[in-house]
């Protein structure tokens, strides 16, 4: 019995929220003495400090331009045996989502995606949102191995102290397996508008048409220093740049003060918006996700509520 | 390119983005009102696909969809916008299943007929985005999600998926294999009058199936979510919600 995290990769190095799988993992190690061990897909995403006298670590022996979820499913099965995993745990982000479920066949273990949070008491109960986030969906973990993957910034990043490379054991990849060329791409970010801004008014896709987005930038207007960005629907749509896009797939925002205008609270959304200061969402559904993670909420129509308050601010400024 | 490709498309029927869920005894229930539709994903997906047919690259397009009767309509759709034929696994066990036992019921269905399967990287409701990984695994095909752009080589797809805002990947995938399709600039289209009144005439293939819900693994339960912030909402009036609105945004310093 013991438990195996597979670190996250962002910008082809270690994703820093790999952190986080380790304070999920010491919450289920809590109440018994079971091993923790980290698994580093690749040999050169800087994964050396990601060892301590605490747990183990194998590193595979494969670069990130090697990149293949058939390979690293081969190769990490055969780990979850050799240490004998009950808890396989990844992240959930589009870099490791490609591959962790494919682990469940191999291993003939069920997985469960975007866990929020969980709960340790007699048994382990994890907790996912489902129906689109209207509602919470706890899982009681009866039988093991299971393969977890967790959503970002729902667990406090775990602080390794002694980082000790002695613990760290190489999985040869026969070379027969390195034969694959994955190309990253990356694209120029130029458009800072949303790192410099006070206030962001997000438009949702219940802003109804691209016409329609002339009211949010009204409504950004009242503010001193002010941007509007956008859900990803609203992107898809082409009402606005891929460049305005919030979320985990867009960008991660920082503002004093954030505005959600129609739209509804996905976790890809939320997961773009943890760093605001305020959150305040408009929604004409008093059940809407969004109302989970924001600080302040106007359950009303935008297209009464944002009118009368561009008014208001107009006649009192 | 000699090839012509036989590809399968997995449509999930999902309640629409304004369907109320509630909680009876425990369970989760939609209301009689509630509109079903095509997930968005999978729109995205049957674009894809019909892209390919457009060019003259497919012998044939299936979409399959699991799930009780009403499904159907889902498939009817495929069909209009321009889908060749359609499977309904049908199972009148109406609830979010587990992934696991989707894959298996379209794996048993699918097995070696297709070339590429396409499904969408997420399905609305369930939020699980494994289902395509899981048919893969289960056909022991190569796969890949959060595909954005394809093209066809003669033995090969290059796929490029996304990864954030800034990266994505770039790699050749050989056939057969599975694609879970993300949405993207690739508008999904809407069905011509010539293939809404072909697809009236066609008929739907039933094939019946009883899932089996319970993994044996799992127990579980739902409830409402949990705010995670202390969430003060605004009441009164429009304009008193304007008015309170205005005071907070002036004490947050920022009007
Ligand atoms: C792998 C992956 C990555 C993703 N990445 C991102 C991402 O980075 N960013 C992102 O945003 N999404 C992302 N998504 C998509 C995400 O899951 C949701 O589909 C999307 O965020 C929903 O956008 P929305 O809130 O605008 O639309 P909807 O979910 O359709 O919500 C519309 C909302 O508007 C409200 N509304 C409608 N009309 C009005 C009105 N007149 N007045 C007030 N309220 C109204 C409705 O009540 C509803 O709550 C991703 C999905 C996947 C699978
Ligand atoms: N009941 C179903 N019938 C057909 N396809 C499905 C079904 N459930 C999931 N899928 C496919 O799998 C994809 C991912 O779904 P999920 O893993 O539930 O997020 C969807 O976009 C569909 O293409």
């Amino acid at each position: 019995m013991s438990i195996l995290i597979i670190a996250d990769v962002k910008n082809r190095t270690i994703n820093p929220s790999t952190l986080e799988m380790l304070s999920a993992a010491k919450k289920i190690a809590k109440n018994n003495t079971m091993p923790i061990y980290i698994l580093i897909p690749f040999g050169n995403i800087g994964g050396d400090s990601y060892c301590s006298s605490e747990f183990k670590t194998f590193i595979l022996d494969l670069n990130i331009e090697q990149y293949s979820a058939h390979v690293l499913v081969k190769y990490i099965s055969s780990v979850i045996r050799e240490v004998n995993a009950s808890y396989i745990i990844g992240m959930h982000t589009p870099f490791s989502i490609d591959y962790i479920p494919a682990l469940s066949v191999s291993i003939n273990a069920q997985c469960i995606t975007q866990i929020h949070s969980l709960d340790v008491a007699e048994r382990i109960t994890v907790t996912r949102g489902s129906h689109a986030g209207k509602l919470d969906h706890h899982i009681v973990i009866n039988d093991t191995p299971i393969i977890l993957t967790v959503l970002p910034g729902s667990f406090e990043p775990y602080t390794i102290t002694d980082v000790q490379t002695q613990h760290i054991t190489t999985i040869h990849i026969p070379e027969v397996n390195k034969h694959i060329y994955c190309n990253f791409i990356t694209k120029d970010m130029k458009d800072t508008s949303l790192d410099e801004a006070d206030v962001i008014v997000g438009a949702g896709k219940g802003i109804g048409s691209r016409e329609n987005l002339s009211l949010i930038y009204e409504f950004a207007k009242v503010f001193p220093h002010s941007a509007v960005a956008g859900s990803r629907i609203v992107c898809d749509y082409g009402w606005l740049p891929y460049s305005k896009q919030i979320g985990i797939t867009g960008k991660s925002i920082a503002p004093k003060v954030y505005i959600a205008c129609a739209i509804s609270g996905s976790s890809q959304h939320v997961a773009g918006i943890k760093g605001a200061k305020t959150i305040i969402a408009i929604n004409k559904d008093p059940c809407a996700p969004i109302f989970n993670v924001s600080h302040y909420a106007v359950v009303a129509d935008i297209f009464e509520f944002i009118p009368q308050f561009i008014d208001f601010v107009q006649n009192n400024a | 390119m000699e090839n012509k490709f036989r590809i399968l498309v997995c449509v999930k029927q999902v309640p629409d983005a304004n369907a109320l869920v509630y909680l009876n005894d425990g369970i989760p229930e939609y209301d009689e009102k509630t509109v079903y539709v095509i997930n968005r994903y999978d729109e995205y997906a049957l674009e894809e696909a019909l892209q390919l047919k457009d060019c003259g690259l497919t012998s044939y397009i299936h979409a399959v969809s699991v799930g009780p009767h009403r499904v159907q309509k889902a498939l009817r759709r495929s069909l209009e916008m321009g889908v060749d034929e359609a499977f309904c696994i049908q199972s009148d066990d109406d609830r979010l299943h587990n992934p696991y036992v989707i894959a298996q019921a379209i794996t048993q269905f699918a097995q070696q007929n297709y070339d590429i399967i396409f499904t969408g990287v997420m399905s609305e409701d369930a939020m699980n985005q494994q289902t395509g990984q899981l048919i893969a695994a289960m056909l022991g095909y190569k796969h890949a999600t959060g595909v954005t752009e394809l093209s066809l080589n003669n033995t090969t797809i290059t796929i490029t998926r996304e990864l954030d805002a800034q990266e994505s990947q770039m790699y050749e995938l050989p056939i057969p294999c599975v694609i879970s399709v993300q949405s993207s600039i690739h508008k999904p289209r809407y069905p011509s009058l010539s293939n809404v009144l072909r697809a009236r005439k066609q008929e739907i293939a039933i094939i019946k199936h009883d899932l089996i819900t319970s993994t044996g693994k799992t127990k579980s339960y739902f409830t409402m979510p949990q705010k995670t912030t202390q969430c003060q909402f605004i009441e009164g009036s429009i304009s008193q919600k304007v008015t309170e609105l205005y005071t907070i945004l002036h004490k947050n310093a920022v009007l």
